[in-house]
């Protein structure tokens, strides 16, 4: 009887010891004055996006910069990132939040809350920015100098259920967005009002959109897919006049193929895009490229940026979505200059 | 709201102390005689299989499947929280490899693949087994991992019976449990309820987030992990159970099982979520009807049963937000109905020293999934989803032979279509034998083929899912050792190994497109192999105390074996995600006389979270042991038998994740009162 109690105490004592717990610390960095900061998506609903840095100069990536920085995480699914001002604005779709960081030292400076699920950002000046969103019918006005929520843009024909906007671009005093999910169009907004001035029609789901040095907007649709009730067509690339808000040209890709990405170099001459391979086009051509810019590397590319000063191309490699992907860095004419791992699903990219 | 707990349960324990009556309720269960080997039923050659016993099941009223399982089994319980989805795995597979069968009707959702065992209140189960690896083919198709097999029996009841359990707990917890029953020789009737409800809000230490501290010009001047709420986090589930039983005495049994589910649950925010609780609305509701009729036919050397029954489940997920105006608009807006009809009959022959069994189970599935509402490019309105019939028919056959009362062989052969493809021949082959009489030492080996057939949302969810999927495939190899020592009234101890091993091909994970959607494919192979013990002791250290201990431990290597996704992927090799390498399980129950100690502990290593193994910041999750006590009293009053009870939970009040940026409660508290009344006859 003795032995059993001692047994069940000895017992006791081992089964009961406590689990470890890391607590983030936070690090000093001091970042090099010129680099690419990569956003990792992670996995929906898991929080376990990140924040990597690389150093093209020095070849140097320094991942999870911001949970190092800040000893908290970043959230669920970091959409996007853009500079302005020396302060870099992380937008962190599905934890409503976007964190304004210190660009050497990754440590936030503040954040702005109360979104319902935003996906980019855009600066009309330093007193106001836009913010896209999915699954709301409005674009959210702030002011970033006090983080708050100013206003709304109400965009048309569209219910909280099947809002979609995305990514931005602005020639003169409009900004231009392309709506995505379920959705077939280009919204104009007046940056003096705050109001869908104008819309315009291109292909099913234009996923993407940048102007060139000609005042020229790109959009490149997915066409869908098979089965939907919104309809399923070939792709294409739109070539669209900010001015005039007319599309110029269309140039259609094959039913089946999935166009998306489309990225602008510095000079705003040289169009890329992901459909499998890596393509590239000047934006004075008039028909698509025959031949990629790179090969397809036995995966998919999820992500793609062209560095503004040296014309260097990077490719982001997801692999299975579940663990640290890669990224490609390629010379402007197609050679590998070197490869590094990220965080989980790099899905979007910046450049400080 | 603990010490109101604990002064509750002193008071009512002295108070109680002072009426109780001379004839104690001996809360001892009998030190069960050990089986020999020569009266081990045929059904069970070769069969690893762990069954829970009735004590555990009936442990608590607020307990469902996934925590008795948590603590009474080596296989991995991952909780997304407190009263939330709850997914088990055998043997490092997925929880769609365990196939989930209630009064022999498959319960697993035709469009998920796997069964929330958060929403199966283990007070509504009265016989629950495991089979694991190979054991599930004898039972049904598909276990890649294992299958879990539940179901009620008749109360056992002579005339009329009630019992009644309030339970209130941490966090305005409130469980209550009603159950009538009544029987004769012929009939036995039992109604149950359960109700659970919960505001859930417990409080955590948030590590994910930090709340800043400004100045007035809005320049952070300090910040502070936040202590939180569990933020929407609330549920509200009721369960009801009818069964009548009506036995001829000739032979001939008949049953009906009606268990009816209405669940409202919110579903918690992330801890790295920075909305407001207030403006997000985000809940899960379902309805969920199952019923089966059977009928069981028994002869001296043969039966035969047939079962009928019926599934109707209905789920809605709403997302919806206040865009300002204090009007909760939709987000996301999805519904599922799924009716099941369910046939089967099943027949078996005893010849001299073989048996020989045939079954033939069919459910036809007609699930309509509606997921989104859109507005088309002419304007008008439509719905993302898909409608779709399956049949799913699964047949088996099997010979048993004991040519001698130490030697056993059983082959099975299952054969199942899907739709209109049929699997390969699915045939599992069991040996046992008696090595020791000393001891009761017997040896078990088998080994099976197996197949996972898609589930209809691998298939037809809009958008990604992919008719082109193939079934996975599975080959399991078991072999094991077990033995039994004991002394009627005395002690018992019994105890089991085996190691296993299986290969999974073809392994279906969904993975993102270039379109922005995830979509299913045959991807990985896996190899997860690895030793399972399990052990139990009973003992009475005097005629009034008697001590149980149950344990359990598992080793689950689960490798992914697959060819690299792409030149960079450093999965290949590694352990899957959020499986666990290793885990235990330890309970001990201490009874004396009218009292009654419980003591639980379960341990999970180590988890990764991404199939590389990384060792980043969010790469892992920390092993975590989890220790829940009760203490139980018994009283008998002359017109009622009453139980007061009270739970610890989290015992140490450990800080733990089940799944990144899920979290966990901490210390908690339930206290019960059971009372049974006395009828006058």
């Amino acid at each position: 009887m003795n032995n059993i109690l001692r047994f069940i105490a000895l017992a006791t004592l081992l089964l009961t010891s406590c689990m470890k717990w890391e607590t983030g610390e936070e690090e000093t960095f001091a970042a090099s004055p010129s680099g690419l900061f990569i956003t990792n998506e992670g996995n929906f609903q898991y929080g376990n996006a990140s924040l990597s840095f690389y150093d093209p100069a020095t070849r140097k990536v320094e991942n999870e910069v911001f949970y190092r920085a800040n000893g908290m995480k970043l959230g669920d699914v970091a959409q996007s990132m853009i500079v302005h001002n020396g302060v870099g604005w992380v937008v962190v779709n599905n934890s409503h939040v976007v964190f304004a960081i210190d660009l050497n030292t990754f440590r936030e400076v503040g954040r702005i809350t109360n979104l319902t699920s935003p996906r980019y950002m855009h600066f009309v000046s330093a007193d106001k920015a836009y913010i896209t969103q999915i699954w709301d019918n409005r674009i959210t006005v702030v002011n970033p100098r006090t983080y708050q929520i100013t206003g709304y843009i109400d965009c048309p024909e569209m219910t909280m259920e099947t809002g979609s906007t995305e990514q931005m671009v602005q020639w003169g005093d409009y900004v231009y967005v392309n709506c995505w999910s379920y959705q077939n169009r280009i919204l104009k907004i007046d940056t003096r009002t705050d109001q869908v001035v104008d819309e315009l029609e291109v292909g099913i789901q234009p996923t993407s959109l940048v102007i060139d040095r000609n005042g020229k907007m790109w959009t490149i649709t997915d066409g869908g897919y098979d089965g939907s009730p919104y309809g399923y067509e070939a792709p294409s690339l739109y070539r669209i006049d900010a001015e005039t808000f007319r599309i110029e040209r269309e140039f259609p890709f094959a039913l089946g193929d999935a166009p998306s990405e489309v990225q602008i170099n510095g000079a705003g001459d040289r169009i890329y895009w992901l459909n499998e391979d890596v393509w590239e086009m000047d934006v004075e051509a008039e028909r698509l490229p025959v031949r990629p810019f790179l090969e397809q590397r036995e995966t998919i590319y999820y992500g793609l940026t062209v560095d503004p000063h040296s014309g260097e191309v990077y490719v982001a490699d997801a692999i299975d979505y579940q663990q640290q992907g890669m990224i490609y860095r390629y010379s402007p004419t197609g050679e590998l200059i070197d490869e590094f791992y990220v965080g989980i699903i790099p899905g979007a990219f910046c450049w400080k | 709201m603990m010490r109101r707990f604990f002064y509750i349960l002193v008071v009512a324990l002295c108070l109680a102390h002072v009426v109780q009556a001379q004839d104690d309720v001996r809360r001892n269960i009998a030190i069960k005689e050990v089986t020999v080997f020569g009266q081990r039923p045929m059904k069970d050659i070769g069969v690893q299989r762990t069954r829970i016993d009735s004590a555990v099941l009936k442990e608590n009223v607020s307990l469902s499947m996934a925590d008795v399982l948590a603590f009474n089994s080596s296989i991995f319980v991952k909780s997304y929280g407190r009263a939330t989805l709850s997914t088990v795995a055998f043997r490092g597979t997925s929880p769609s490899h365990t196939q989930v069968t209630w009064n022999g009707m498959k319960i697993n959702s035709p469009m998920l693949g796997m069964t929330d065992f958060s929403m199966i209140p283990s007070y509504f189960i009265d016989d629950a087994s495991l089979l694991h690896g190979t054991s599930s083919v004898n039972e049904t198709g598909g276990g890649l991992g294992g299958a879990v097999r539940l179901s009620t029996k008749p109360a056992q009841a002579d005339g009329f019976g009630l019992q009644y359990v309030q339970g209130v707990g941490s966090f305005k917890t409130f469980d209550e449990f009603l159950r009538l029953t009544y029987g004769d020789d012929h009939w036995q009737l039992s109604t149950r309820a359960v109700y659970s409800s919960s505001p859930n809000d417990y409080k955590y230490r948030n590590r994910d987030k930090k709340e800043n501290i400004y100045d007035d010009e809005m320049n952070i001047i300090g910040s502070y992990y936040p202590t939180e709420r569990n933020r929407s986090g609330s549920y509200k589930d009721l369960h009801l159970l009818q069964e009548v039983y009506y036995n001829t005495g000739r032979g001939d049994r008949f049953g009906l099982n009606a268990w009816y589910i209405n669940s409202n649950r919110e579903l918690q925010m992330l801890t790295t979520d920075y909305g407001e609780a207030s403006d997000f609305d985000n809940r899960q509701r379902e309805h969920t009807f199952r019923g089966v009729l059977s009928w069981d036919h028994l002869r001296s050397d043969w039966k035969l049963a047939a079962k009928a029954g019926y599934i109707h489940t209905w789920m809605a997920y709403d997302y919806e937000r206040d865009p300002g105006n204090g009007i909760m608009q939709t987000m996301t807006r999805s519904r599922s109905r799924i009716n099941t009809i369910y046939a089967q009959a099943d027949g078996e022959y005893y010849l001299d020293k073989w048996l020989f069994t045939a079954s033939v189970t069919a459910h036809q599935h007609m699930v309509e999934s509606r997921d989104k509402n859109i507005i088309l490019q002419q304007g008008n309105k439509a719905v993302v989803g898909y409608d779709t019939n399956r049949m799913e028919l699964s047949s088996s056959l099997s010979a048993k032979w004991r040519p001698s009362d130490r030697v056993g062989v059983s082959a099975v052969l299952r054969e199942e279509l899907f739709g209109d493809t049929f699997s390969p021949l699915i045939p599992a082959l069991f040996v046992d034998g008696v090595i020791s009489e000393r001891g009761n030492i017997m040896a078990k080996a088998s080994v099976s083929r197996n197949y996972r057939f898609p589930t209809l949302n691998d298939l037809y969810f809009l958008p990604g899912g992919n008719p082109d999927l193939k079934p996975e495939r599975g080959w399991t190899y078991d072999v094991g050792l077990s033995f039994a020592v004991g002394r009627e009234g005395v002690y018992s101890l019994s105890g089991s190994a085996s190691w296993f091993d299986s290969y999974v091909s073809d392994w279906i994970l969904w993975l993102p497109t270039t379109k922005g959607f995830f979509s299913p494919r045959n991807v990985k192979d896996v190899h997860a192999y690895g030793v399972e013990l399990q052990s139990s002791l009973d003992v009475a250290l005097s005629p009034s105390v008697q001590l149980s201990l149950d344990g359990t431990y598992s080793w689950t290597p689960s490798r992914n074996e697959g060819e690299p996704m792409s030149p960079a992927d450093k999965s290949v090799g590694k352990q899957l995600p959020y499986v666990p390498e290793h885990t235990a399980t330890v309970t001990g129950r201490l009874s004396w006389r009218t009292w009654s100690l419980l003591y639980k502990w379960n341990y999970y290593s180590e988890r990764y979270t991404m199939s590389s193994n990384d060792l980043s910041l969010s790469g892992r999750l920390p092993t975590y042991y989890m220790n829940n006590i009760t203490l139980e009293k018994g009283f008998s009053l002359p017109w009622a038998d009453l139980s007061l009870k009270c739970a610890i939970n989290n015992l140490f009040d450990e800080e733990y994740l089940s799944v990144l940026s899920r979290p966990m409660p901490g210390i908690n508290y339930e206290f019960f009162l059971g009372i049974t009344p006395k009828w006058k006859r």
